[in-house]
């Protein structure tokens, strides 16, 4: 493994957080661009337990996966106890997309980021894995406008009848209400709920539904959503953590996304449905009429690039809030991370 | 992961041929003849499963340690690593890939000392010579040599499925699953996928058993029967060398005799 250590020639350091410290590094092989996560080494308890278990969760899973849609490992190496992981290297993220106000969404660019998104989730979920922490910046885009899922760390196989999960899982704002009622049993419907949430995002540009606190999670839901009863949602009253909440009458979504058309309230309106047995798998959204209709989606040349990526000179010098990987894995719960990007 | 077998790296990856085996022990069998070369293989598979039991591990989880063990020295001479020190690593890298709870470095090295001491006092006079530092090395480069492979399909749940479809045969069960179990002492899980040895495993438990009546059964599969014979032929093969194989007064003499890693490097 000590030969890889010279393969990568380190460009630009990408991030730091708890967990891992990400590089930009050139392939000196093939000249490819690449992301290097470095996992430190937490107490010395942890060294001792060998290679990080987080970082043996993405290897195992993306040693098995490939998919236009999902990012791709390419390759692991190590020393001593230190462990790195190598990615295909992506430009920026949905996150960053979403927040550059000089960026104007048509609604081919969201089809085209829905659709992406979906495609790559289908294929997981084909393969029995929940990801259980998608949202915007652990998608990850490169400039050919590609959409890659990322960040597997808090992924999981699923399927296997009875097992118990936990339910501290997913970025508070992403988080379905079965999550948020402590539920142990869980399915597909975390992650389309999730897709929901970020789909909201795109059209409102700014987090739909951004919850304080659990609590406070649960009543923005309800507010937007209306609550749920023990009619709508058959067995709600049982879960773990259920809390009766006034009932709220809800808000009708095109009063909330007033720039939408039907076909996607539509689509919106099955993946944020409460009961998450009502949420459709990806399969049944695919085929929604959402993806049919005009207009078709943006093809990825066509979809746009945060401005630090277009403009060389800011590129370079400029301190942007950019990040390659997600804040939970980096350690940093949900807060921004100030990452130099020179 | 029940994820898709034929698109797995098991798969696509590590089901080698039977030719390729026979080149990479080659500098192996300079010393040791095939019949010494699996009984090395033999004591060691129940050196991982008399660990994991010890560690009340599934069987699941001593399965893939094995077939990592397997794997490992499929590309690799005996001398690269001394599989003492290798046998615990993959029983460590599989519990963590399963899933299995935390067991920690300091538990695997005493689990080992404890089995050494007491269950293979017949094979080593001297204690477990490995501690952590070594363990924690040895599983980079396992990791490595796997190619970073780590998800292994396993006959148990094809065996399953199929004694579910034939209806409820508990004996049967039982029996091949234990067969399959045996079957990791042979080649088979590097050269056959899972399902196959499933079957192989299914056909010896009827025909030990006499269940008859189940040949319409296997006639309507859809498999490569001279596969299913090839992996049977492995099976029995083993069953004939075990019956006149003493291991408590041949190993010692085995493991003297076997490549081992030299303790000054002459790189």
């Amino acid at each position: 493994m000590e030969n890889k250590l010279n393969r990568y020639e380190k460009i630009a350091f990408l991030g730091e957080g708890q967990f891992a410290t990400v590089y930009k590094a050139r392939n000196k092989d093939t000249d490819e661009m690449v992301a290097v996560k470095k996992i430190k080494i937490g107490s010395i308890q942890e060294a001792r337990d060998g290679i990080n278990r987080t970082a043996l969760r993405e290897i195992k899973l993306l040693q098995e996966l490939k998919h236009q849609n999902i990012i791709g490992l390419l390759d692991v190496f190590g020393y001593a106890s230190n462990i790195s992981l190598v990615f295909d290297f992506m430009d920026t993220d949905l996150e960053v997309i979403i927040k550059d106000t000089r960026i104007v969404f048509t609604s081919g660019h969201i089809k085209a980021y829905t659709l992406m998104t979906l495609l790559g989730l289908e294929y997981l979920h084909d393969n029995w894995i929940l990801h259980r922490d998608l949202k915007p910046n652990n998608l990850l885009v490169n400039k050919q406008g590609i959409l890659k899922i990322a960040d597997f760390g808090l992924a999981k196989t699923f399927g296997s009848p009875n097992r118990i999960y936990t339910h501290q899982v997913v970025t508070r704002w992403y988080r379905s209400p079965e999550l948020l009622f402590g539920a142990r049993k869980y399915g597909t419907g975390v992650d389309m709920w999730a897709v929901g949430c970020i789909i909201a995002e795109l059209l409102l540009r700014v987090p739909f539904l951004p919850g304080e606190s659990d609590l406070d999670q649960l009543t923005r839901i309800f507010q937007a959503l209306g609550s749920p009863t023990e009619e709508t949602w058959p067995g709600l009253t049982s879960l773990q953590d259920y809390i009766q909440f006034k009932p709220f009458p809800g808000t009708p979504l095109k009063m909330i996304f007033t720039a939408a058309p039907d076909d996607l309230l539509d689509l919106l309106s099955v993946l944020l449905c409460l009961n998450p047995c009502k949420r459709p798998n990806c399969k049944t959204t695919l085929k929604m009429p959402y993806f049919s209709n005009r207009p078709p989606p943006s093809k990825g040349s066509q979809l746009p690039l945060p401005s630090n990526l277009l403009d060389p000179e800011i590129s370079q010098q400029c301190v942007s809030t950019r990040r390659l990987f997600h804040a939970n894995f980096l350690g940093n719960k949900r807060g921004k991370m100030i990452v130099l990007n020179c | 992961m029940a994820g898709n077998f034929w698109q797995s790296s098991h798969f696509q990856q590590w089901i080698l041929d039977k030719q390729d085996l026979i080149r990479e022990r080659q500098q192996d069998l300079v010393v040791l003849n095939d019949e010494e070369y699996q009984k090395i293989f033999i004591f060691f598979a129940n050196f991982i499963q008399v660990l994991g039991e010890h560690l009340k591990l599934r069987q699941q989880v001593i399965a893939t340690a094995t077939v990592y063990f397997k794997r490992f020295y499929a590309r690799n001479s005996l001398k690269n690593i001394d599989p003492l020190l290798l046998a615990p690593t993959c029983v460590f890298l599989a519990s963590k890939v399963e899933e299995f709870g935390q067991i920690s470095n300091n538990r695997m090295i005493s689990t080992c000392q404890t089995v050494v001491k007491t269950k293979f006092g017949y094979a080593y006079n001297q204690e477990f010579p490995y501690r952590s530092n070594h363990l924690l090395e040895c599983e980079f480069y396992l990791l490595e040599n796997l190619d970073c492979c780590l998800i292994v399909y396993q006959p148990y749940r094809p065996l399953l499925q199929m004694i579910q479809d034939i209806g409820h045969e508990d004996q049967l069960l039982s029996l091949a699953w234990r067969l399959v179990n045996d079957s990791l002492r042979t080649d088979v899980c590097l050269l056959y996928p899972p399902y196959q040895i499933a079957i192989g495993c299914l056909q010896i438990a009827c025909v030990i058993q006499q269940k008859d009546g189940l040949k319409s059964w296997f006639a309507e599969l859809n498999v490569d029967i001279d596969k299913i014979q090839e992996i049977t032929r492995y099976i029995i093969n083993l069953f004939e060398m075990w019956k006149l194989y003493d291991e408590k007064k041949e190993i010692q003499s085995l493991l003297a005799k076997m490549p081992k890693p030299k303790l000054q490097s002459n790189r």
